[in-house]
């Protein structure tokens, strides 16, 4: 069996080049792109968030590992394509109405594509009708709310309604997180689940679906 | 701020013991203008929208200092505005600067703004210049040049993630940006003390140095506070409410003598880390006690944090970052007055 702790190290270190290098040379000697996630990036990616977690990573680190990550989906994602191979989930991301911050929403869309998730990130300031356009457009099982600031914590609340109205609440788990979110205040606007960071949001999205 | 709260604030950084233990609030666009009835549109369009506000404060809590004192600012837009960003403005809503860098290789065309004319600086110096005989009529003294920190004011001109991501990717160019922003930061400080000759503190608010690893502390923070704390002022202030564990010890060599933290440390942990040389102010929870608590709540986890710190010196007692939006007026009441109460 091919050994795929030099893909790990790379993830880990953030190294973009020898992450992709190492992917390749994985998928060369036959490891199928679903074990390359499942023994490879899963991993790498836990530790990295072990790491933050533990204060020895900080967000540039988990920058680099989530960019690492997402190189090697490039080269993965045909191949997974061709064999039929599903993502563990997709989830629609954004920043909400009124909040143009993007630091927290990124990290979390890069981990959760690390995590073998496909993410379709909407950016900073969308309204509701574009994120129900989006679960429209693609069958959706989380949608990942972010806010920064106090002010617009109340979009969060006014989007689940508008999802509510919209009739696609139930088809979807949502998930909430931001500097000023708390798991009450999820709670309190009817979200399913709170990340307090982006490092957990993995282990979070895996959970609201059953994947854990 | 009037000759005695400069004084007490002064004694407090200098470590000499204050009884009751002095209390003091960073008041600016976010709580301010809502908490006085107005707007932050017109509040940052209004001179005498923001002088009303600000005096009204002041008289409703004149047992209490705000810092920095008639702060003239334009949220996140007054330093990138300079440098070109396009800022964005609602009636009520916290402005957004732009950034003005699409890749870390653009650092070269940046130029170094002129801190008389670009931007809303002027504004920024103006509005104070026609306030000022108001101010002091009213028996108080613009204090403290302020700015936002080399890294924050970065980030505002890249994007924070790709600032970040930058550092690790492209260091050299980061330096060069670091470089140019401070090299502004300095004239743009001494422009301030320039017009204002009472000034005697420096504010920088930089939350962006929170993010980054001691050693990334050591690179990309430490040498440019330093430039930009490097003037002879008695009080070096800085606030970053993001975590601070990695940058706290490196905090007393740039020169910085008192903090402004946020929740996620306690104060007896900063006072380890900070070698208890410098003066902390917090760091009660803005938002889930001081803006969403009861007079009681305020009143207990007050109570709670100045007995588990013990020791009272080198302490000025506030919230963990700036007064958060929506605090109501009974719950500052209650802070003010227990700390009076349990310090006396």
């Amino acid at each position: 069996m091919f050994d795929l702790s030099a893909l790990r190290t790379a993830v880990i270190e953030g190294d973009v080049s020898a992450s992709t290098v190492a992917a390749r040379q994985a998928l060369d000697n036959g490891v199928l792109p679903l074990n390359l996630i499942a023994e490879g990036i899963g991993p790498a990616m836990a530790e990295v968030g072990r790491l933050f977690e533990e204060d020895e990573y900080f967000v540039p680190e988990l920058l680099m590992a989530a960019r690492a990550t997402k190189e090697i989906f490039l080269i993965l994602r045909p191949l997974l394509a061709q064999s039929g191979a599903k993502p563990a989930a997709h989830v629609v991301i954004g920043t909400v109405q009124g909040d143009l911050h993007d630091i927290g929403k990124n990290l979390v869309a890069a981990m959760l594509e690390g995590g073998g998730f496909e993410v379709t990130d909407l950016g900073v300031d969308v309204p509701p009708e574009k994120f129900i356009a989006a679960l429209q457009q693609k069958p959706t099982q989380i949608v990942g709310l972010s806010a920064l600031l106090t002010t617009t914590m109340p979009a969060m609340r006014s989007t689940i309604e508008a999802f509510r109205a919209a009739g696609v609440r139930e088809q979807i788990k949502i998930m909430v997180g931001g500097a000023p979110v708390t798991e009450k205040f999820a709670e309190s606007i009817g979200a399913d689940a709170y990340s307090e960071s982006a490092a957990a949001s993995v282990g979070l999205a895996r959970r609201l679906v059953g994947a854990a | 701020m009037n000759d005695q709260q400069w004084n007490t604030l002064v004694s407090a950084v200098r470590g000499e013991a204050q009884r009751p233990v002095p209390t003091a609030f960073i008041i600016d666009s976010p709580w301010l203008p809502k908490w006085a009835g107005h707007s932050i549109l017109d509040y940052f369009t209004d001179e005498r929208i923001f002088l009303d506000d600000n005096l009204k404060a002041i008289r409703t809590f004149p047992d209490t200092m705000f810092l920095p004192g008639f702060w003239s600012e334009y949220g996140m837009c007054t330093e990138p505005s300079a440098f070109g960003s396009v800022c964005m403005w609602g009636e009520d809503e916290f402005p957004f600067a732009k950034k003005v860098l699409l890749s870390p290789t653009e650092v070269d065309r940046l130029e170094k703004p002129n801190v008389r004319k670009h931007g809303l600086l002027p504004f920024t110096v103006k509005r104070l210049q026609h306030l000022q005989p108001e101010i002091e009529a009213a028996g108080h003294k613009i204090r403290f040049a302020v700015a936002r920190g080399p890294l924050n004011i970065a980030s505002f001109l890249m994007g924070t993630p790709e600032f970040l991501e930058a550092i690790k990717t492209h260091p050299e160019q980061m330096h060069q940006l670091l470089n140019l922003v401070t090299d502004f930061l300095v004239e743009w400080i001494a422009y301030q003390r320039e017009l204002f000759p009472s000034i005697d503190g420096i504010f920088l608010l930089d939350d962006i140095v929170g993010f980054v690893s001691r050693r990334d502390c050591e690179k990309f923070a430490v040498p440019y506070l330093q430039r930009a704390f490097d003037a002879d002022v008695t009080v070096k202030f800085f606030h970053n409410d993001a975590p601070s564990k990695a940058s706290a010890p490196l905090l007393e060599s740039t020169g910085i003598n008192l903090l402004n933290f946020g929740i996620q440390h306690t104060l007896t942990d900063m006072r380890t880390w900070t070698n208890n040389r410098i003066t902390l102010l917090g760091n009660l929870p803005p938002r889930d006690v001081l803006a969403e608590g009861t007079p009681a709540d305020v009143k207990r986890t007050t109570t709670e944090m100045l007995n588990a710190v013990g020791d009272w010196s080198r302490l000025i007692v506030s919230c963990g970052g700036g007064m958060p939006p929506n605090a109501p007026t009974e719950n500052i009441q209650a802070l003010i007055d227990t700390v009076a109460e349990v310090t006396r």
